[in-house]
């Protein structure tokens, strides 16, 4: 194959979509599962649990104006399929996102009467945008297919991907604090990674069982072989993770991040058998990713821009997840 | 219902609910910056005290407007899908820029303005305060940018029906862009400069004369008091820019129904587009003639030369007036209050009084001009490229209908939420007064030099 850009400038484009919804999944997956934890946690220790995500949340959320950006900007054509017939699910999203992002404000700045109303509208909040991204994703899975079926799929990975972000909330609380609530965000961890590892398992069954294409990617020999690794990998880190919540906290807080990061490796793994499944399909079965993609020159001014201000954007998201490194103490104004 | 009208009200909403906030932080930014050098230079902690009390109100309005920004990056693909798909190769660049220069700056360093004060060095916070400052900024040059493309599109060429870039200088700088960028950013620093001095009035009237207070009032005065002229000339430098380049908005925004030498300005009428005149007019002679070809019997375009084709004309010709209105006021109550401040050095208590209210005169006079600007391109959403009616999505008209009930009662309880806690926030700095505790004392071991005390 030679190198020419109208084929490669989707391909790439597609891979930073990708890499945006994989690290908005991660990143913003643990806020949101924060705040569906809201509902398990007491009063006294909402504070710290807003003072662990409190400086991050916003640059979290950017990631997703960014993968949206990229599909409405690179994949026009997509951009208007997709949303369109995911029109009420998004709207779901919406308001959701809403609620919680305002709420992150509200509730510090309030009179101390109506603190809990809005802690409550930011549970609900939180919940409801985790439902939404789970319900289109499972919406997606099959084909965008909006019948009863799909709808009761979909319900069914909404729950689960919610369950998965609280898995998340659960391992980054772990990293930011100490005490009884890091405690609890062990027992919390393993509640919810039952359901996790249930919602890989439904959609990576469902995803070849809906579509013959699909199938044949994965169950061919050799494919099967070179694929293998991935459901594997997947399980072993579960497991190890698993065993891993009976011996939390570690002596001196030892690698309390590494719940956070197996999590995030088995998002990683899950993602990668995503994509590989839907390439190079960015509406399943209906349009490439060369088909829905805009004109070269603007792919072309776009990349120019990001080659150069992505790298810059990571470092600087490094730079601020640094300096509000180690515990989370009450949230100051300061 | 018809798809199209809601989907219009749907995104007027939309966009009209989060450009409150923007309109706040793009200027805002620069007073906190402005607030922290005082604060670098003097020592003074009434400075950083003033910055904590309005960083809050810049957080509060940062998350409202993202939240809000990103239902508008949802919107185009859910109801308009026909904009991108017709000149998405122009617009999508334009929005990944935004995101990509602006937007993921002003994320990262928010927090560490908000709550890093103890934890990075001065310097840094500084540095801090002014990337999210430059952040907002940029972030309106981009938005504007595509808007006025909007308007007067430019650097480009229509390849089977979908416009490609052949010029992006062009397509950035197009005719129209350097005006709007300036007059927006005009109208931002107006805006806060009002929230300022408001909430200062407020402040006042409940009895508080912190130093803060006063620093804060009288940075609000004088910005608007510094401000409101060049915005006149600004605006006035505007309007011959749509002249040369929409003149069928003019005429609707003068609603001049005949294009005619020793055009009268409107001051009040009650356009009828049915019978193409104006009711119960009250006029001056060679007004519009004057002030749009500084002559009285230049010719200004009438609407007789857009048939089918120019905008509708009563809330053109209104929203320009009440923009208009709301300036001179501002224009008259910045300046009695600049000449009360300067030379008396007291504030007299119904000029107060009359602040107060002025607070949100800022958001009146941003979204009257959008009005008059965005109605004014109708019917076209790219002029002479694209128009509303063709790119409006195949979502069935109840769809559309239920979100937008939601969405109007949802963004209505969070305004009365924002305007709640504004005031909140301004009683509650009232009362602690310079006896508000300073960050940076709180915790010792941690902190900076206690803040200048």
């Amino acid at each position: 194959m030679t190198f020419d850009w109208p084929t490669a400038l989707p391909l790439i484009f597609a891979g930073l979509m990708g890499l945006a919804i994989l690290i908005y999944v991660i990143l913003d997956g643990f806020d949101l599962g924060i705040g569906i934890l809201f509902a398990a946690s007491a009063d006294s220790e909402q504070d710290t649990m807003i003072a662990a995500i409190g400086p991050f949340w916003d640059a979290n959320e950017t990631w997703l104006v960014l993968a949206v950006g990229l599909l409405l900007v690179a994949f026009p054509m997509a951009h208007g399929t997709i949303l369109s017939a995911l029109y009420l699910p998004v709207f779901v999203l919406l308001v959701g996102l809403i609620l919680r992002g305002v709420a992150f404000d509200f509730r510090a700045k309030v009179p101390a009467g109506k603190k809990q109303r809005w802690n409550r509208i930011f549970f609900i909040g939180s919940a409801t945008a985790s439902l939404a991204q789970g319900y289109m994703l499972g919406v997606y899975v099959l084909g965008l297919d909006v019948g009863l079926g799909g709808m009761a799929f979909g319900a069914l990975v909404a729950l689960c991907l919610s369950a998965a972000y609280a898995a998340m909330g659960s391992a980054w609380l772990i990293y930011k604090t100490e005490g009884d609530l890091q405690r609890k965000a062990v027992r919390w961890l393993r509640t919810t990674l039952v359901l996790t590892a249930l919602g890989m398992v439904a959609v990576s069954l469902a995803t070849p069982l809906a579509s013959p294409r699909i199938f044949d990617k994965w169950f061919l020999w050799p494919e099967i072989l070179y694929l293998s690794p991935l459901p594997i990998v997947s399980a072993l880190l579960f497991l190890w993770l698993w065993r891993q919540t009976f011996h939390l906290p570690k002596p001196d807080d030892r690698h309390s991040i590494l719940p956070f990061l197996t999590l995030a490796a088995i998002f990683a793994l899950g993602f990668a058998g995503l994509a590989w499944s839907f390439y190079p399909y960015v509406v399943p079965d209906r349009l490439t990713i060369w088909q829905a993609a805009s004109a070269p020159e603007s792919l072309a001014f776009i990349l120019v821009g990001t080659v150069v201000v992505l790298p810059i954007i990571i470092f600087y998201s490094f730079y601020a997840y640094r300096v509000f490194g180690g515990k989370a103490t009450d949230l100051t104004y300061d | 219902m018809d798809p199209l009208i809601l989907s219009r009200i749907q995104f007027g909403a939309n966009i009209s609910f989060h450009i409150l906030f923007p309109a706040i932080t793009i200027a805002l930014g620069w007073v906190l910056l402005f607030f922290k050098l005082r604060y670098n230079a003097t020592g003074d902690s009434a400075w950083m005290r003033a910055y904590f009390t309005w960083v809050k109100v810049f957080a509060l309005s940062f998350a409202m407007g993202v939240v809000s920004g990103v239902t508008m990056s949802f919107q185009f693909g859910t109801n308009w899908p026909g904009y991108m798909e017709t000149v998405g190769n122009i617009a999508g660049p334009l929005l990944a820029y935004e995101v990509l220069t602006a937007f993921f700056l002003e994320a990262a360093f928010l927090g560490i303005m908000l709550f890093g004060f103890r934890r990075v060095s001065n310097r840094i916070h500084t540095l801090a305060t002014v990337l999210v400052a430059g952040g907002t900024t940029v972030s309106a040059f981009w938005i504007i940018a595509l808007n006025s493309w909007m308007q007067t599109p430019a650097g480009f060429e229509m390849i089977d029906g979908k416009a490609h870039a052949l010029d992006w200088w062009a397509v950035i700088f197009n005719p129209s862009m350097p005006y709007r960028l300036v007059h927006m950013l005009l109208a931002s620093g107006l805006t806060v400069s009002f929230l300022i001095t408001g909430l200062s009035a407020l402040r006042y009237l409940y009895g508080d004369r912190s130093e803060s207070m006063w620093k804060a009032l009288r940075t609000g005065v004088f910005t608007a008091a510094i401000l409101i002229p060049i915005q006149i000339f600004a605006g006035d430098q505007h309007g011959l820019n749509t002249l040369a380049h929409q003149p069928q908005k003019i005429a609707a925004m003068e609603a001049n129904w005949n294009t005619d030498p020793n055009v009268p300005l409107v001051l009040f009428a009650l356009p009828d587009e049915a019978a193409k005149e104006n009711r119960f007019e009250v006029t001056i002679p060679d007004g519009a003639s004057l002030v749009l070809r500084h002559s009285a019997s230049g010719v200004v375009p009438g609407l007789n030369d857009y048939p089918g084709n120019h905008p509708p004309v009563f809330p053109v010709f209104w929203g320009f007036r009440i923009m208009v209105g709301t300036g001179i006021l501002m224009l008259i109550v910045s300046w009695l209050a600049a000449f009360f401040l300067k030379r008396r050095h007291s504030l007299p208590k119904p000029l107060a009084l009359l602040m107060v209210p002025m607070t949100i005169s800022g958001w009146v006079a941003t979204l009257a001009g959008w009005y008059t600007t965005e109605i004014g391109r109708q019917p076209w959403l790219v002029t002479g490229v694209l128009k509303t009616a063709d790119a409006v999505g195949p979502v069935p008209g109840s769809h559309v209908a239920l979100t937008l009930a939601i969405y109007l009662i949802l963004y209505l309880l969070l305004l009365i939420a924002y305007l709640g806690v504004l005031v909140h926030l301004a009683l509650k700095a009232a009362k602690d007064g310079d006896a508000s505790p300073l960050p940076g004392v709180m915790n010792a071991a941690m902190s900076q030099p206690a803040a200048g005390e």
